[in-house]
Parts: structure tokens; C-alpha cells; sequence
């Protein structure tokens, strides 16, 4: 059998349409199918990646229509190397919550399973696919299995954080809509590769009403500053598994799905410095709110939103090597604030109330937990020998390159923020 | 006889028919954006949110039609009529987009049953266990 990219798609929704029959097999059968469909991505993007280091890219049609007319996925180095991070993590995920089991009660986790895997789907397809209505049908999927999981617990406050997302959510896709449509009748095409071509003939002014659209859409799901007061509640009331997922893939898909708008489809003047200047905003306004939080998963979240302002900086600036440090960072982001999600979750779990201060002592309970726990935070920090030390210090010589003084400022100092938050969590336990 | 009144219509009053549909498709954006901005009820919330993708979905067919086009399907007596049909493009969009729609709407209102449960009330200014 030929592994080609379209089995990231395939295979997930055959096994979520399986998963219910299968299970009355077996009522394990449900919660092992999502680890092995998990299992299966990372060696699509182990055989994949091989490909891609030989040709350079890849590029498949779907059912037989050519490019400009039908839709096509696509594998570069850039979306390769992401669709591997998901894949990875989604596996590393399933395996915690294979051993979550006992919080979840057994009747539900069925639909957990599918409805995890369907968002890590969702979140591969916004970065392999070729064409913009496409992406918006996978940011739904994403969207749609994202408001459900967030409301998964049935109580009162999951279903508000749900409501929430699910509001913002649906404006964010009427926006994009409206962005693809203003497109479509500007170039005449869905297909990105050939409206980043025609693009130049499109007018200033409506490209702009464009760019400002998308960024709307992208910017909820890649928690921009203004559009991100869904963050904290969803990441606070999912379940543990579930936000570890959504800092480290979904919001990965919504920043790379900004990101890719402005590189490919736009060159107006100065969207790169809204770039920095979102980021910048957006990085300041959450490490600030972190420091107030009682709630572990709350400052989490809004750690997790500062990093994303970071990488929209590290974008924003443009060069080369800052694009790096913008993998770089989304990269040690996406394992260490899992890991910390996960180990705090775990923390919570045990300390019976949510708030920070009641985990006084409980490294003495859970030794190994609260260890991993210390190692997510100083690496999250940037303390020297870890990998975020190394992330931020590639920020900072991209932006000296620049000679943006400003910005090193506000990024060192918004690191002693992060330290202060940080640190006293970790001094707690 | 009926069709061939119907395209003449159609073709006398082209403009004001286009004029119509962006209209109205931009009025059913505004009205949806206003119950969404300031109705309280949950329910009504959701309905706005259902009227501004009504919206677009009529602009999405909108722009895609041409004056005095026909059904863009290959049938006997229509083999060279490539060049007037209307857009197939957006209609195809706009079905995938009211699924979507579809999608989003069931799993809004299911979660307004689960908190009218818990809260015993449907208004949003009532809901405010979390902070915004």
C-alpha cells in the first residue's frame, strides 16, 4: 500500500464511523482504535517526511480533479514538520489519556476518543490542504469538536465555557466566509497557489478588508489579543487531555493558518509590523493577567497565550532566522505545555480544589508528577539548559538583527513576569 | 411559456434584482449581528448567529449568478451553454456551508438545554459563573 497524504484524512474519519460499531465488540475496542489511528499518523509522517527530504514537496490531487479545480493537499518541509509534531503529539496525548480513564467515567469516553481524534484531523488538515474553502471546512471540524470537548464534563461551568467558545467560534467562521467569498470574487479561484499568484491584480483597498477578515477568523483559534476571551475558560474547563490538545495542536493549526494567509496570500505594507504589534499586545496583556490567576488551569492558558503572541512576534519580524526561532519556539511550546497541562492536570486532580494555593505540599504525595512538573515550568521560563532558553535567545538575536531594541525590552521583561508566575507555583508545591 | 416570462422578467429588472439580493443578504447580516450583540436570551443569541450565515450563504449564491443564466448542469438541448451558465462554484460552497451551519446550531442548542439545567434561566447576563 502506497502512504500518501490523504490517509491523515481518510483514516481518522473511517475509524470514527467504525468506532461505534467496533465498540460493541468490545467496550476496550473504543478507546485503543484512536491510539492506533494516532499510532498510523506518525508513521504517515514518517514515510512522508522521507519523501519530502528527497523531492522537496508533495503535492496530491483528490478524486481525480486537477489543481486550480479540485482540492489538493499539500506537504512542504514547513507543514510537514508540523503535521509531525501533531502526529507525535496526539499519540503522546492518547497515551495519557488511556491511563485518564478514572476521571472520565466509561460510558462516555466513546465519544471522547472520536471526538479527540477528530480534532487532532481537523488540525492536520488546516495545515496539509491546498485550498481555502477547504481550510475552513477543517477549522469547523476543529471548532465543532473543539466546543464539544470543552462541555464535555456535564457541568455547569463546562457548558458556559462551551456556549463561550462555541459563540466566538461561530463568528470567527462567518468572518472567514465572508473573507473566502470577497476572495473568490476578486481572483476567481479557491485554489491558494493560484490566488497568491493572481493576487497583485486584486485592489489595495479590498485586500485589505481581506487580510482584515482573516485575521479576525485565524486570530480567535490562534488566541490572538482581542478575540482570545475563550482561551482561559475553555482551557480551565476540559478535560485535562483535552487542553494539553488545544495548546499544543489546535492553537499550532490556527497559527499557522494566520501565518499562511499573510505570507502566501498577501504583501501588503505593514501587515508584518501588525504581525509584531498583535503579538506584542497580546504577549503583554496575558503573562500580566497570569500573574492574578488562583486557578492552575486558568494561568496555564494564559501563559500558553503569551507564547502564541511570542511566535506571532518571531513571525512578524520575517527574516530567516526569525522564522526559525518561530518553530523552534512552537515546537518546545507545543511538548512542554502539554507536559505541564498534563502534570498539572494531574496535580488538580489530587488537590481536590482548583486553585493554586491548595497545592501546597503535594510534592511530598506525588514526588515524580510535581518533578515534571518543575521541568515543564523552567523550560517554559527559558532557564538555560532547557530548550525554551534556546527558542527565546534565537527571538532575541533575530530581533537585535533588527535592531529592535523595543521588543527585546518588552520580551525580557515579560519573561521576569513569566518567572514570577512560574516560580511561585512551583515554590507551592 | 411560463419560463420564457420568467427570463424576460428576469432580464428587465436585472439591476434591481442584484441590487435586491446584496441588499438583502447585507440587511441579514446586520440583523443577525444585532441579535447576537444585544439580545440576552441565549436562544435568540443562537438564531442571530444562524441569520448572519443565512446572509452570506444568499450573497454566495448572489455572485454567482449571471443575467439570464441557466442551471449549471450538462443536459440534451444545453450542450454548448458553458458560457451561460451560473457559477457553480459558490452553490457548491454554500451547501457545504449550511451543513457546517447545521452543525454548529445543533451543538449551540444542545448546550443552551444543558444550561438552562443547571442555571434555571436562559438569559446571558444571568450566566456569569465565569469571569469574561
Amino acid at each position: 500500500m502506497v502512504i500518501t497524504p490523504i490517509h491523515y484524512i481518510i483514516v481518522p474519519l473511517l475509524a470514527a464511523f467504525a468506532i461505534p460499531l467496533i465498540s460493541k465488540i468490545h467496550k476496550e475496542l473504543s478507546r485503543i482504535i484512536p491510539g492506533i489511528v494516532m499510532f498510523y499518523n506518525i508513521v504517515i509522517s514518517f514515510v512522508l517526511m522521507q519523501e519530502v527530504n528527497t523531492v522537496g514537496y508533495i503535492s496530491e490531487i483528490i478524486a481525480g480533479w486537477e489543481a486550480p479545480w479540485g482540492i489538493n493537499l499539500i506537504i512542504t518541509p514547513f507543514s510537514g514538520f508540523l503535521v509531525s509534531l501533531i502526529s507525535v503529539l496526539g499519540f503522546l496525548i492518547w497515551l495519557y489519556q488511556y491511563k485518564f480513564k478514572k476521571v472520565i467515567d466509561v460510558g462516555e469516553i466513546k465519544s471522547y476518543g472520536i471526538l479527540q481524534m477528530m480534532m487532532i484531523t481537523g488540525a492536520i488538515g488546516i495545515i496539509i490542504t491546498g485550498d481555502i474553502f477547504n481550510l475552513f471546512v477543517f477549522m469547523e471540524i476543529v471548532a465543532v469538536t473543539a466546543v464539544s470537548l470543552t462541555s464535555f464534563y456535564r457541568n455547569r461551568d463546562g457548558a458556559e465555557a462551551g456556549f463561550k467558545y462555541l459563540l466566538i467560534g461561530g463568528f470567527a467562521s462567518a468572518m472567514i466566509l465572508l473573507a473566502i467569498l470577497l476572495l473568490y470574487t476578486q481572483v476567481g479561484t479557491l485554489n491558494m497557489a493560484e490566488i497568491s499568484e493572481r493576487m497583485h491584480m486584486v485592489p489595495q483597498g479590498i485586500k485589505a478588508t481581506i487580510l482584515v477578515l482573516f485575521i479576525i477568523g485565524f486570530g480567535i483559534e490562534a488566541e490572538m489579543f482581542p478575540l482570545n476571551g475563550w482561551a482561559p475558560d475553555a482551557y480551565s474547563q476540559a478535560p485535562g487531555p483535552t487542553s494539553a490538545a488545544f495548546a499544543g495542536i489546535v492553537v499550532k493549526a490556527g497559527v499557522y493558518g494566520l501565518v499562511r494567509i499573510i505570507f502566501t496570500l498577501f504583501d501588503i505594507e505593514g501587515a508584518f509590523d501588525f504581525l509584531i504589534i498583535a503579538g506584542l499586545v497580546t504577549m503583554i496583556i496575558a503573562e500580566f493577567s497570569a500573574v492574578h490567576q488562583t486557578n492552575l488551569k486558568r494561568m496555564l492558558a494564559y501563559s500558553s497565550i503569551g507564547q502564541m503572541g511570542l511566535v506571532l512576534i518571531a513571525f512578524g519580524i520575517g527574516t530567516k532566522a526569525a522564522v526559525f526561532a518561530a518553530l523552534f519556539l512552537m515546537f518546545n511550546h507545543a511538548i512542554v505545555k502539554s507536559l505541564l497541562f498534563m502534570t498539572g492536570s494531574i496535580l488538580m486532580y489530587n488537590s481536590k480544589s482548583k486553585t493554586i494555593s491548595s497545592l501546597n505540599g503535594i510534592a511530598k504525595k506525588l514526588p515524580y508528577v510535581s518533578i515534571l512538573f518543575a521541568i515543564g515550568a523552567f523550560a517554559i521560563v527559558g532557564l538555560p539548559p532547557f530548550s525554551g532558553f534556546w527558542s527565546k535567545l534565537y527571538i532575541l538575536t533575530a530581533a537585535a538583527d533588527k535592531e529592535m531594541i523595543f521588543l527585546i525590552l518588552a520580551i525580557l521583561a515579560v519573561s521576569i513576569v513569566e518567572i514570577v508566575y512560574y516560580f511561585r507555583v512551583v515554590s507551592n508545591l | 411559456m411560463m419560463q420564457e416570462e420568467f427570463n424576460e422578467i428576469f432580464v428587465k429588472y436585472h439591476e434591481i434584482i442584484t441590487l435586491g439580493v446584496y441588499g438583502t443578504s447585507i440587511a441579514l447580516m446586520l440583523i443577525g449581528l444585532y441579535a447576537v450583540l444585544m439580545k440576552k436570551n441565549l436562544v435568540k443569541i443562537v438564531i442571530g448567529l444562524s441569520i448572519i450565515d443565512a446572509g452570506i450563504h444568499l450573497l454566495f449564491v448572489g455572485i454567482g449568478y449571471i443575467r439570464g443564466g441557466t442551471a449549471p448542469i450538462f443536459s440534451p438541448g444545453y450542450e454548448n451553454a458553458a458560457n451561460r451558465m451560473v457559477d457553480p462554484v459558490p452553490q457548491a460552497l454554500v451547501l457545504t456551508a449550511i451543513v457546517i451551519g447545521f452543525a454548529v446550531t445543533s451543538v449551540a442548542l444542545s448546550l443552551i438545554i444543558r444550561l438552562y439545567k443547571h442555571h434555571n434561566t436562559a438569559k446571558i447576563d444571568q450566566i456569569k459563573s465565569l469571569k469574561w
